[in-house]
């Protein structure tokens, strides 16, 4: 059992010329440095260090093609993965609320790039226009004072360490399993370099079409049909119509659960006469 | 486009949304940020579904998406309720005050120094003077020294 295993690790001689490894632990350096502390340059070094991490991530990624899809995409990936480093470095949780907010402006992007119109549009209304606005009230709620101490602690040192460490060994141990598939896109997008798709692309608008696929944006079912809205509504209530309904129950029993917990968390009245009247 | 690249350049960024919540969940003690963070651990999975589901052509990740959508709609709900009451009783949002949860024969945790608030956290906004100062009528200081 073990010996496939440690015969399918990388070698170090491998893992040093590695741009992924060392944007790994850049980063896992800079969240160190991020997360609540007492150091003094903790903040600026940290951004800087996670920076580069991140510069070195997409220097190492397989490129998308033309330099217009390319720049969009990074753009969209660095305010998303920015945000969200924001987010959880941020002392105040009302500035924590609102960086996940832009995070999730950047994710929706993300999905309208990929043609999930739907979901990228659902995404804005339902989360950020519902569910961080819920976080809001709440975090205004319960901690008026905004500042508090436990918001620049964390569990002390060697939990930090691990916390890093974990979330930076899933993230190459994730990487890792999918080298196949980064070779065979590197391999894919060398056979066509991004000048032959620029030239292409500046040939004229037809070509968008023959760029994205051709087969799949004609197919009348695809995900990237022009009738994207449509399909799913058909997908959605034809073949997931049971799933939809206990969705829809779901939401009824989560409503009127939240109520009754709501309630029940504050004493109750008579309680609260008796011990008036004592 | 190159699907392939795009399809992997989209598990990075969905992975890494992943570790950043986890790291956020795991260091984090304010319990709306660590709920927060939970968040972000399911966008990171949803970038995933929508990419394979592009890949593949195919409605099946956009579908499961939406249904997390609805499942983190109803979870957002009920944990709201849950923090609300919790810092009722606690009076503070602080996870280390339910600490009396952890298993029998634990040491306690204890805060051994809470570092003091940075100055530039308090430097609060202030206004541009705009116009002269307004004359201030002694009468009125003298019968209403706090306005």
């Amino acid at each position: 059992m073990t010996r496939p295993l440690l015969a399918a690790l990388p070698k170090w001689q491998e893992l040093a010329t590695c741009p992924t490894f060392w944007a790994l632990a850049l980063g896992a350096l800079g969240l160190w440095l991020l997360s609540p502390t007492r150091l003094r340059l903790g903040k600026s070094l940290g951004s800087l260090l996670l920076a580069a991490a991140g510069a070195l991530l997409a220097y190492d990624l397989p490129r998308l093609g033309g330099w217009a899809d390319q720049g969009v995409f990074w753009l969209l990936a660095a305010v998303t993965l920015g945000a969200a480093v924001a987010m959880i470095s941020s002392h105040s949780p009302v500035y924590s609320a609102i960086w996940f907010a832009l995070s999730l402006l950047g994710t929706a992007a993300l999905f309208l790039y990929q043609g999930a119109q739907f979901l990228g549009v659902a995404t804005i209304v339902v989360y950020a226009g519902a569910i961080v606005v819920t976080f809001l009230f709440v975090i205004m709620l319960a901690q008026p004072e905004g500042h508090s101490a436990y918001d620049r602690l964390t569990w002390g040192g060697l939990p930090k360490v691990l916390g890093v460490v974990t979330a930076g060994a899933l993230f190459g141990i994730l990487t890792f399993m999918l080298g196949a598939l980064k070779n065979e896109a590197s391999a894919a997008s060398r056979a066509a370099p991004p000048a032959a798709a620029a030239a292409r692309a500046a040939t004229g608008a037809a070509d968008a079409a023959v760029r994205a696929a051709p087969n799949v944006r004609r197919d009348p079912g695809g995900v990237l049909h022009d009738r994207h809205v449509a399909n799913l509504g058909r997908r959605l209530f034809s073949e997931h119509l049971i799933s939809l309904e206990a969705a829809g129950t779901l939401l009824l029993v989560a409503l009127v659960g939240a109520v009754a917990i709501a309630i029940q968390g504050r004493p109750r009245l008579a309680e609260r006469i008796e011990e008036a009247l004592r | 486009m190159n699907e392939v690249a795009l399809l992997y350049n989209y598990l990075a960024v969905g992975g890494a949304l992943f570790a950043l919540g986890l790291v956020g969940f795991l260091v984090r003690r304010n319990m709306i940020v660590m709920f927060l963070c939970a968040e972000m651990m399911l966008q990171g999975i949803s970038l995933n579904l929508v990419a394979f589901g592009r890949y593949h052509n195919d409605w099946g990740g956009q579908m499961l998406v939406i249904f997390i959508i609805t499942v983190a709609a109803c979870e957002a709900a009920i944990a709201m309720a849950l923090v609300l009451m919790l810092a009722q009783r606690a009076g503070k949002l602080d996870s280390a005050a339910w600490q009396d949860l952890r298993e029998e024969g634990q040491p306690p945790y204890v805060d051994h120094k809470v570092p003091e608030e940075p100055v530039e956290e308090q430097d609060w906004p202030r206004l541009t003077p705009a116009g002269p100062a307004p004359r201030i009528d002694e009468q009125i200081v003298l019968h209403r020294p706090r306005v």
